[in-house]
Formats: C-alpha cells, structure tokens, sequence
C-alpha cells in the first residue's frame, strides 16, 4: 500500500487503527457505490452523493464504531472525504470494540 | 395464555389512552379547526407526543417500531392530533441530532414536560428546496437576533417553543425561538384542506433576540445535512400516520360494504365494491411492511434506515391518498361530510404527499438511490 503525505499526515497519525477505518470505509463506499473512491476524494463534489448519502455515512460511523455524531459534528464536511471520517471517528474515540456497546436509536 | 393477553393489554396503554381521549371528538376538531390545549399538555407531559425520548431525558424511550405502532394508531383515530406528535418528536429528534450536550439536557425534557414543539422550515421561497431559506440568525455579542418568515409551519398554532431553521454567518443552523419572545408573531392558517386542527401557522420572526445559545451546535455551511437528519424523523412518522389512515379506511369500508345492501345484495358482493375493498388492503399491507422495515432498520440503526425512511414515506402517503379516495367512494354520501373518518381522511392523506417531502421530492431520492447504488 502507499500512502500520500495527506494521508500519513491526517488519519495514520492519529492513531494505528487508522488504516484499518479508511480501509473499512472505502470498502463500505465500494460495496454501496459499486464504484472505487480514493480517500482523499469529495464524495459530495458535483455528480457525487446525496445529503441523504451523508446521513447513511453518519448512521454507518454510529454503528460501526460505537460513537454519537451530534452537534457540532454534524456537519458535512465531517463526511466529504475518507480521511475526514478516519479523523471524526478518532476525536469521538470510536472503535470496533465500542460498537457493541450501543444499541439503535 | 392469560398471562400474555395481560402482557399485551398493558404494553397498549398508550393506544387505549389515545383511543379513550379521542372518543368521538376528532370530527369536531376537524370542524373547529381546534384540539384542546389541555389535552395536548397532558399527552405531552405523559411523554405520548415524543415517545422515542430517552428516559433520562424524561422519555418513554420506546424504539420506532414501537412509537410507529402507537402513531399508526393515532393516525387511524385523528390525523390532527398524529401531527401534532409528527411535529412534537421531530422537534426532539432534531434536538438530539443539532443540539450539543447542554443544550439537549436543558432543552428535550421540556419536550416531555408538557410543553408544545414545532419544526420551522418552510419559507414562501423556500419549499422543496430548503437551500434557497432566507430567515436569518445573526449573532450579535451574547445574543443571537432571527429575522425571517415561516410558512405552514405543523403545530405552531399551539407550540410554546419553535425549532426555527435559517441561515447564520458561516451557512445554516437552528435556534430555539420561545413563542412568547419579542418580536415573535403566530398567524394560525384558518383554512387548511387538511388535518385541520394540527395547529398550522404561519411565523413572522421580526428582530427576535435571544441568547447565544439558543443557536444549537449543529451549523454547517449549508442546511442540507441538518435538515436531512431532521426529516428522516418527520418522514418515519408520517409513513405510520398515513398507515393508520389506511387501516382506518379500510376498516371503515369493509364495514360499510358489509352492512349495506344495494340491487338486494350487500355492497361487497358487487365485484366493483370489492376490488375497492381489496386495493385497500393491498395499500395497508403493503404500507404496513415498508414502515415496519424501515423501523427495524432505523432501530439496528442500519445506514439503509435512511432510504427506507423516504420510500415508507411514499408508500403510505400516496397510498392512503389513494386509499382514502376509494373509501370516501365505497361509502358514497354516507361518508360524504365533513368530520367523518373518510372524509377526513381523504383531506389530510393529500396534505400527506405534500409535506416531509412532496411525492415528487421523494420519487427524486429514490431515482438518485437507485443511480447512485447501481454502478
């Protein structure tokens, strides 16, 4: 795998599960999408997703990584790229491990 | 046996409360355009109107197949008052969503307090497309001051708070506008084709100062997302809303055709009465499992909730348009005035495919769904 210096810079930083999100991510687009994303592309650039794609993605990071996106965090741009989520999940402390712990709304 | 008939009897308190409260009073709300202020505070304060609210903040914390069942229930009964509980839980589920941690504990058990919510978003320019809103929130040093008007805005008639979306300095966000403040004028819509005493109003918001934090943390640099998440709520409770208005025309049909006689044969043995009968089941049915999917979905909190939130949506909405039209047909002029159950029904199923999503918005998601999702 290599990686750019955006990436090494913003989501393997900051923490070592890093690498295992984006991936997790980028599969979870690829499989919704049938398309291929990079982790660094808008997937609400003109001709992307929907703000009800972005919902999905909020849902999706809530339930995979056991964490509560709300408030302040709800914004768009916490969605627009792979790297931006690897980041929201890291701030929340989110986790495989913390899934578990929370059930649906 | 006994034992779970017991079971079962007591977890439909909330369907017998409404059913006793109701009574025979939904034709003349429906006729006056009102439903009493106290009756709506004391469901309120129950925690009847919002009843996905977690318990600490006060709420009932039932899951959405739960409280879908209890708004299915509701919407069979009186579609006013189901749109009051539409306006009431989305305002705190747009609380949960938008409002940070301190705002939320200050804010949601009011909601289940006995205090009225309405969820501002439409604007005389400002319909479909929410992007094009023009009410401002501006801030002003410890204040915030919100300038604009509100239009057909659910509930608002009776709300003592309004969740008010607009445009701020860096996009969009929404504050939480007390109906009292200065500044703050509620024009109730006297005339509504339907759902006739869901306290619709219009909002004049004229230099209405409030506390900062009154702006909740969610701000984005456009309305899309937050107002997506906040519909996805509005949107799962007008597809149980309108799957009660179904299984309240059927019932009503069904009945109706059984009892009466026409040519010395009771109206269901008419082949043209029964394929009425039988197109009004299929709609139930079939709006019926789209809301129970999308429950479950949004209850796993599966991503897919989302999706399934807007095509549940469509089902029953245009369903019980349908629905409500062959029922007022199947009982002709004994259902033909204002007040009766078909009657209104067929009113406020209208109203249904226009609002959380007009049926072409909805068709529009979908299509793009589709295309997005295909490859």
């Amino acid at each position: 795998m290599t990686q750019t210096s955006d990436q090494a810079g913003s989501a393997a930083g900051t923490g070592q599960d890093a690498p295992g999100i984006a991936d997790e991510l980028l599969g979870f687009l690829a499989a919704r999408t049938k398309s291929t994303w990079e982790h660094d592309q808008d997937l609400f650039a003109v001709g992307g997703m929907s703000s009800l794609f972005a919902m999905q993605l909020v849902v999706h990071l809530e339930k995979t990584y056991g964490v509560t996106i709300s408030g302040a965090d709800l914004m768009l741009d916490n969605f627009r790229t792979v790297d931006a989520m690897v980041r929201l999940v890291h701030k929340l402390g989110g986790s495989r491990a913390s899934a578990g712990a929370t059930a649906g709304e | 046996m006994s034992e779970a008939t017991a079971a079962g009897g007591a977890d439909r308190w909330p369907e017998e409360l409404f059913t006793d409260l109701v009574g025979d009073r939904a034709a003349e709300w429906d006729r006056t355009g009102r439903i009493p202020l106290d009756t709506l505070r004391g469901l309120g304060a129950k925690g009847l109107l919002c009843a996905q609210v977690p318990a600490a903040h006060g709420g009932l914390a039932f899951s959405s197949r739960r409280n879908g069942e209890l708004t299915a229930h509701v919407g069979a009964l009186c579609s006013s008052l189901r749109s009051v509980m539409t306006s009431q839980g989305m305002a705190a589920w747009t609380l949960r969503r938008l409002a940070g941690a301190g705002q939320q504990a200050a804010l949601v058990p009011r909601l289940t307090g006995g205090e009225l919510a309405a969820v501002a978003f439409s604007e005389a320019g400002a319909g479909s497309d929410l992007s094009a809103l023009r009410t401002r929130i501006t801030r002003d040093g410890d204040e915030v001051v919100v300038d604009g008007a509100k239009v057909w805005t659910t509930n608002a008639a009776y709300a003592d708070l309004l969740v008010v979306f607009g445009r701020t300095e860096d996009g969009a966000g929404a504050v939480v506008v007390p109906a009292t403040a200065l500044g703050v004028r509620i024009e109730r819509i006297t005339d509504p084709l339907g759902c006739r005493a869901a306290g619709h109003a219009d909002i004049r918001l004229d230099g209405v100062r409030l506390p900062a934090d009154a702006l909740l943390d969610g701000v984005d640099r456009t309305p899309a997302l937050l107002v997506t998440t906040a519909l996805s709520y509005g949107r799962m409770s007008v597809a149980w809303g309108c799957t009660g208005i179904l299984r309240g025309c059927l019932t009503a049909a069904a009945r109706h055709a059984n009892a009466r006689e026409q040519f010395g044969v009771r109206l269901a043995e008419h082949q043209l009465v029964a394929r009425h009968l039988a197109e009004l089941l299929i709609a139930e049915q079939g709006a019926s499992r789209a809301c129970e999917h999308a429950s479950e979905l949004w209850d796993e909190g599966s991503p897919d909730m989302v999706t399934a939130a807007v095509l549940a949506k469509h089902v029953a909405a245009t369903g019980a348009a349908r629905g409500a039209a062959r029922a007022v047909q199947v009982l002709a002029s004994a259902g033909s005035r204002d007040g009766h159950t078909v009657a209104r029904a067929h009113r406020d199923a209208k109203l249904m495919e226009i609002i959380e999503g007009s049926s072409e918005i909805c068709e529009l998601m979908l299509a793009r769904h589709a295309l997005a999702t295909a490859g």
